[in-house]
């Protein structure tokens, strides 16, 4: 093995810090997946359940409308929606712009307890009707009420334990997830391009909301009050002069703790380099404005998506570095490392937004078929990692939604029409697979 | 996700006048720097004094899995009985509650679940979950 330590390069973290934001995204599509599987075995998918909902406002799809109705009616739900979660998304600017951080914090949590309470309630109960599991309803409720209280206080605090941090937000992508299944068929890809071309918009364009958001946060140098999900940075072993003091990377702090570590002597480093992906779809202001409302009239809910704070476009953030003269030496080469955005102390930041239409996409095709499944999930890694190859090359913020959505849709669509034929008939006649 | 990597560090070296006495490379040490499991992502003693015992007393409210999440999140203090004194009696504290609690919760479900009708008579149906959920069209718009 080779002594010189120093010589680490990119490339040994790389690796890992790809997986820790590929593996969550994957176990958020498995369990949309899985869930998709137990829980819509008997339903079938022309006879979709019309869930009152904001994206199915303008036009409820039943199955014997002609594909030109069904197509204009997708297209006027989407517009509806995307226009829903623009606005909500300029609302959250306007508020992080006058400083409203608590009330941010506040609905962030809210929130969080209504995906996990309700809608979490509501999944536990299919799943319990389903299986028949004999739980009464004290045990129930105390065993729902300590999940959404913890996953509040999880999502509140900066500070809990990152696995059960990472856990929680993964657990509401889920469930947030699975609800967007429960969507018509037209309505739900619609949607999916739609906002992913409302993500790139809102990303890139001078005036695009998130844009905004993210200019806001780098310039205060704080945190987006959203729901953000945070890989944790790789803390390379480095044998410089310091030691492991100089390796303390501060977990989602952002500004230099040199003044608070005590001893002047260290010097520590707190350089927290953040590349950031938001999520365009994170700014997933829409499910802040899809508030639950039980209409008593007729009795329709809207589908609340309270996570509107799920959007944080990809962000590359640096942290000046604070080094005292002996871990010059040492600083100036991990500053260089990180600059690309994936450095030794780089953080990648997903939006939750991006979790849940990517486990939309593989729900829906779930819906269909494995095989579906199989394409879309490669595709939408492929385009994951396209995204954060141009997030090392570019270092700004960047939409993570169009690029994985836009193969995702591709390959669902080629492989229903183009590879299910070829595959079924080369089984049936006995040929391959 | 991965489970955590750094619950003990090595000795690290604060007071660069020791320097010499210290082998940094020696993992022998039975006194973890860091409280938490998150290592040094994680909180200083001080604060980690504040959450455990705000964690402690919040479980109080009908909360065990915050207490377990008390006892994971300050694993090291848990688990090496010599280090962090004031955090430990938190985080033991949590513990036990969290067993007592479990234990009678598990209890009481399991003694519904297999008891069923024959040891509850017609109350069972009233209490459990899916009827419920039936009768107050809970699972309604699916």
């Amino acid at each position: 093995m080779a002594q010189n330590q120093r010589s680490k390069s990119i490339i040994d973290s790389l690796g890992e810090e790809i997986i820790r934001i590929i593996a969550p995204v994957s176990i958020c599509m498995f369990m949309v997946v899985l869930m998709v599987c137990v829980l819509n075995t008997d339903s079938s998918d022309s006879a979709s359940s019309s869930v009152p909902t904001i994206a199915t406002i303008a036009y409820a799809e039943t199955g014997n409308d002609s594909w030109w109705d069904k197509l204009k009616g997708a297209l006027l739900n989407s517009l509806v929606f995307v226009a829903v979660i623009t606005l909500a998304t300029f609302l959250m600017v306007l508020l992080f712009y006058f400083r409203c951080t608590r009330f941010l914090k506040f609905y962030m949590g809210f929130s969080a307890f209504t995906v996990l309470g309700f809608m979490g309630g509501e999944i536990l109960l299919f799943l319990l009707e389903d299986f028949r599991i004999p739980i009464d309803c004290i045990t129930f409720l105390v065993v729902l009420f300590n999940f959404a209280a913890v996953g509040v206080l999880a999502v509140f605090m900066s500070k809990m334990a990152i696995f059960v941090t990472q856990s929680y937000l993964v657990v509401i992508g889920v469930l947030v997830a699975y609800w967007f299944t429960l969507l018509p068929e037209w309505t739900t890809w619609v949607l999916l391009v739609a906002l992913a071309l409302y993500d790139l918009a809102a990303v890139l364009l001078p005036v695009g909301p998130l844009r905004l958001l993210v200019e806001l946060a780098i310039s205060r140098d704080e945190e987006i009050p959203a729901l953000v999900f945070e890989a944790r940075p790789v803390v390379i072993e480095d044998s410089g002069p310091g030691g492991p003091a100089t390796q303390r990377r501060v977990w989602r702090e952002r500004r230099n703790i040199g003044n608070s570590s005590g001893n002047a002597s260290i010097g520590s480093n707190s350089t927290t380099n953040v590349a950031t992906f938001p999520a365009p779809g994170s700014n997933f202001a829409p499910g802040s404005v899809l508030s639950v409302s039980s209409d008593n009239n007729n009795n329709t809910r809207l589908i609340s998506t309270e996570d509107t704070e799920l959007s944080a476009p990809l962000i590359d953030h640096r942290i000046t570095l604070q080094s005292n003269g002996l871990e010059d030496a040492l600083s100036s080469e991990s500053w260089s490392l990180e600059r690309i955005g994936l450095g030794s102390a780089g953080a990648i930041k997903l939006g939750l937004g991006d979790f849940i239409f990517y486990s939309v996409l593989v729900g829906r095709a779930a819906m269909y078929d494995l095989m579906t499944v199989y394409a879309c999930y490669l595709a939408i890694i492929a385009g994951l990692g396209v995204t954060l190859l141009l997030l090392a090359l570019y270092e700004k913020a960047l939409p993570a939604l169009p690029v994985s959505i836009a193969l995702g849709v591709l390959f669902y669509f080629l492989t229903r029409l183009v590879l299910e034929v070829f595959v079924v008939q080369c089984s049936l006649n006995l040929l391959m697979f | 996700m991965e489970a955590s990597q750094s619950e003990v560090n090595p000795n690290p070296n604060p007071n660069p006048n020791t320097n010499n006495n210290v082998n940094r490379n020696s993992i022998m040490s039975s006194a973890p720097l860091w409280p938490t499991i998150d290592g040094p992502l994680g909180l200083t003693e001080e604060e980690s004094l504040s959450y455990s015992r705000r964690f402690y007393k919040f479980g109080y409210a009908l909360l065990p899995w915050l207490w377990a999440v008390n006892c994971f999140y300050f694993w090291p203090a848990l688990r090496h009985p010599s280090s962090f004194p004031r955090i430990r009696r938190y985080v033991v504290g949590s513990a036990i509650g969290f067993t007592v609690f479990t234990a009678l919760l598990c209890s009481w479900a399991l003694t519904f679940a297999v008891g069923g009708e024959d040891l509850f008579g017609p109350v069972w149906e009233k209490l459990v979950m899916y009827n419920l959920a039936d009768r107050l069209g809970l699972t309604g718009w699916s």
